[in-house]
């Protein structure tokens, strides 16, 4: 019987014979992600299964297919996990997925994003070739880092057939405290809390409401409300009751989500003035410490790109009311790295059969 | 254009845009620039160059290009595997002016700075922010943050802060034909590729970087060291893991075998005990409720792994000074040997007790003494193998040893380089990690960033035929620098030695 892994990559060749437009997908928990393209399914779900977990190396590699909650499951069984929170979308969401998305959770700035937790990467490129990069070990600068250039490639580079990824403890306990402050002065009290030794994980702020999670060992997260008497007396703040609050937020299923406007994704330094990007109430959440807002707005693309270049940020169209345009969906590449980004394509996929399209129309 | 014509149109164009005095054509002038930290390669360029500003970097580099200029890129020249060594047909850009650190924001935690910047700089100027650049070299008080990038350096604290790659948010820069190019941006996420992640590491063959916008981290509230002591290396290899295993993930988890104690505490006085076989140095920051249970738990691990004997430094300055026996080990090796040969490879940690006793194998087998010295938490080994490269036949024995250790980093899954790149010293190694197929997606990619093969060409990635003559001759190993690789300009020096 032949591997999954041979079976893809036949296809892949085949393919590449044929000219054939391929369209990689997983679980299908992020079709809304990107351009929504055609062609002929190149589906992970045949190649699953974790290939090797070592609790003591902290380390967990598995096949793209993998449903992101069984490696989850996995790891809990040895008090570890991801630390980059990612979300699913729903329950078929594959660790391939994860990794081509590139899309981490609420503990990203504060522990890791997926970026950061690749260790290694097997990958089928356009030529129908399966390369390994990277490996199992904590430090590896051997050649160029390609694994790590998977991630958020949206499989235009390549299939991702296994990933080695770090994995990390899992905190004994958590607790999460909502204060009322507004937006313009909660980056300097994420900041403050930082400094103050508070193992922030999370940060959430809402009209006028900032929501923070710690993590830490038991004893640490008993003292959380001494520290937070001690330094904050002069801000309003309570605990916050709603247990699913971070699972909610992760995985969009918090009412600020439900909408019919375009759900827009921006990436910026915590200082950025994005006023005029949010004239209406409410319709902003940010996370990541002031550097991630969920935006709902029927604005104009254009419009918005040009503001986040200004602030030195980047746009993403996440989810469109409507179909979108492919040229406005992702923040524009500047001239030169739009030229990179096309050789670089042209490097792994000569004849642009692997997701062409997905992210930018020019590739 | 005939060779001397080149050299003569392109002195004349470098002459247009900088003072002459930042123009080293000399072999004079140009010897201190000869080789990077690992001296055994040398060479010198046809010139080198220290521009004060962005756009002198920007006009030097399209002057390389229109003639086809090779150009390698150096910063403060601490690498250890020759990746800056110069082309003896090209340009040397030296960095070293483009040393300011240009903001520091406390609200976004980060600062921009030139590349030529020292690492610890960087650290020493947001101290009175409480807040610290976290990647740090042996090397920090010299290496500039330019060179890092290049190599991705790690260092010491990396198992829980991260390596370079993890620290830094946004690279401006230009590409081979002189075109300015940003990647990255100040957020955290960007569209596009992932292109940080492939600069970073790249040993100056993909572009030249000409301002870094790195993170920075609050200091830890709290910090303490324990300095724990064992009977055999193999036990603290063994307890290495275990700690790991119990959740704690230290700010640095540090290992040092008999040679190293000894070496170090001759040199620095730093309390180590002299008769142990191995010592481990554990950090654990954080706050202090944190700290007071990670100290605890990794007390009763180390106690379950047959520990000897466990300190805690009772104040910062014993803390500095068990610091400053680990930090200064590589000099301190440097004094009871006339000449060492620094390795670099990374294990899985299960494996330490393995590795570490098959060069111990091979230690006995060649006759030279090694001194381990090691960053035990991410399983990066730097035995230190001790020779005199005055006694004939030595250095080679020493490469050859030296390659053999890195193929056991292989066959135990792990790699030839985990902090020091593979530039020239590694680049004979590469077929036993990577197959053809690999080798030439790493060709078809450098390709596709710099066409003309200027930067930094024939480090880091071997030719495809030089492979499959690795491969036919790997049971007959010989030193990397003593084959006909692709630069044919590796002529190592009779009196050079690989003394950092």
């Amino acid at each position: 019987m032949q591997d999954s892994a041979h079976i893809l990559q036949q296809q892949v060749q085949q393919a590449r014979a044929e000219k054939q437009a391929l369209v990689i997908s997983g679980g299908h928990s992020k079709n809304f992600y990107g351009y929504p393209i055609v062609g002929e399914q190149l589906n992970t779900t045949i190649h699953t299964g974790i290939i090797d977990y070592e609790p003591t190396e902290l380390v967990l590699r598995a096949r793209a297919g993998t449903p992101l909650k069984t490696i989850e499951k996995a790891l809990l069984e040895h008090q570890q996990v991801l630390a980059c929170e990612p979300p699913h979308f729903s329950d078929n969401a594959t660790i391939g997925g994860m990794v081509a998305a590139g899309l981490s959770g609420p503990s990203r700035p504060y522990r890791a994003s997926i970026q950061d937790t690749v260790l290694g990467a097997t990958i089928l490129n356009g030529k129908g070739e399966i390369l390994s990069f990277g490996g199992k070990v904590m430090k590896n600068v051997a050649g160029y880092d390609v694994s790590r250039l998977m991630v958020a490639s949206l499989g235009c580079l390549g299939l991702i057939l296994d990933i080695t990824l770090k994995v990390i403890p899992a905190t004994p306990a958590e607790t999460s405290y909502v204060f009322k402050v507004e937006s313009n002065k909660s980056v300097a009290l994420i900041n403050d809390m930082r400094k103050q030794g508070l193992p922030v994980t999370g940060t959430c702020q809402f009209q006028g409401e900032l929501i923070v999670r710690f993590s830490a060992g038991l004893k640490e997260i008993s003292i959380i409300k001494d520290m937070l008497n001690k330094h904050y007396s002069f801000i309003e703040w309570k605990k916050l009751e709603e247990q699913e609050f971070w699972s909610n937020l992760r995985e969009q299923k918090s009412k600020f989500f439900d909408q019919n406007n375009s759900l827009w994704r921006l990436s910026v330094p915590a200082d950025a003035n994005i006023e005029a990007v949010t004239k209406q109430t409410g319709n902003l959440l940010t996370e990541w410490g002031g550097c991630l807002h969920w935006l709902k707005t029927d604005m104009q693309p254009a419009d918005i790109f040009k503001h986040m270049e200004k602030v030195n940020g980047q746009a993403t169209l996440f989810r469109s009311a409507n179909m979108p345009s492919p040229e406005n969906i992702f923040q524009p590449l500047t001239p030169s790295l739009a030229q990179w980004h096309k050789r670089l394509k042209e490097s792994f996929d000569p004849d642009g059969i692997l997701n062409a399209g997905k992210m930018y129309a020019q590739f | 254009m005939a060779a001397r014509e080149v050299k003569k149109e392109l002195f004349g164009r470098l002459r247009g845009i900088l003072d002459a005095k930042y123009i080293l054509t000399t072999e004079e002038q140009l010897k201190p620039f000869e080789c990077d930290g690992l001296s055994v390669y040398k060479a010198l360029p046809i010139v080198a160059v220290l521009p004060g500003t962005v756009e002198e970097v920007q006009a030097i580099i399209k002057i390389c290009y229109s003639l086809r200029i090779p150009l390698v890129t150096r910063g403060a020249g601490t690498g250890l595997s020759a990746g800056a060594k110069p082309n003896p047909e090209g340009l040397l850009l030296v960095m070293t002016r483009l040393n300011k650190i240009l903001s520091i924001n406390i609200i976004t935690q980060t600062a921009e700075v030139q590349p030529g910047v020292r690492n610890l700089a960087i650290s020493e100027a947001t101290k009175e922010h409480d807040l610290f650049y976290a990647p740090d070299p042996s090397s920090q008080i010299a290496c500039s943050i330019g060179g890092n990038i290049a190599e991705n350096a790690g260092g010491v604290h990396c198992l829980k802060y991260g390596l370079t790659v993890h620290n830094i948010l946004q690279l401006k820069g230009f590409t081979m034909a002189g075109e300015a190019v940003t990647v990255g941006s100040g957020g955290l996420d960007n569209t596009g590729f992932n292109l940080q992640a492939l600069i970073v590491g790249s040993e100056g063959m993909l572009m030249v970087v000409t301002e870094i916008t790195v993170k920075l981290l609050p200091l830890p509230r709290h910090v303490e060291v324990m300095l724990a002591a064992f009977d055999s290396v193999e036990t603290a290899g063994n307890a290495v893991n275990k700690i790991i295993a119990a959740g704690v993930i230290p700010g640095g988890l540090e290992m040092m075998d008999n040679n190293a104690i000894c070496a170090a505490e001759d040199f620095a006085q730093a309390g180590y005990p002299r008769d142990a076989a191995a010592i481990l140095l554990i950090e654990i920051d954080g706050s202090s409720s944190n700290v007071d249970e990670q100290l605890q738990t990794t007390r009763e691990v180390l106690e379950s792994a047959g520990v000897v004997s466990v300190k805690v430094a009772r104040n910062a300055q014993e803390r500095a000074l068990f610091w400053k026996g680990r930090k200064n080990a590589f000099p301190a090796v440097g004094r009871i040997s006339p000449d060492y040969y620094c390795m670099d490879g990374t294990i899985p940690r299960k494996a330490l007790a393995e590795v570490l006793g098959y060069i111990s194998a091979l230690s006995d087998e060649y006759g030279f003494a090694v001194a381990n010295v090691f960053h035990a938490g991410d399983g990066n080994l730097h035995p230190l193998i001790l020779f005199d490269a005055n006694i004939a036949g030595q250095l080679e024995s020493v490469e050859t040893m030296g390659a053999r250790i890195l193929e056991k980093c292989i066959d135990v899954g792990g790699t030839i380089t985990g902090e020091h790149g593979v530039g020239l010293e590694k680049i004979r190694q590469m077929p036993l990690q990577f197959t053809d197929g690999e080798i030439n997606q790493f060709h078809d990619l450098k390709a596709a960033l710099d066409p003309a093969n200027l930067l930094n060409p024939g480090k880091n990635i071997p030719l495809l035929k030089h492979c499959q003559e690795y491969r036919a001759l790997a049971k007959n190993l010989v030193p990397n620098r003593l084959l006909t690789q692709q630069s044919p300009d590796s002529t190592p020096s009779d009196s050079s030695i690989a003394k950092h």
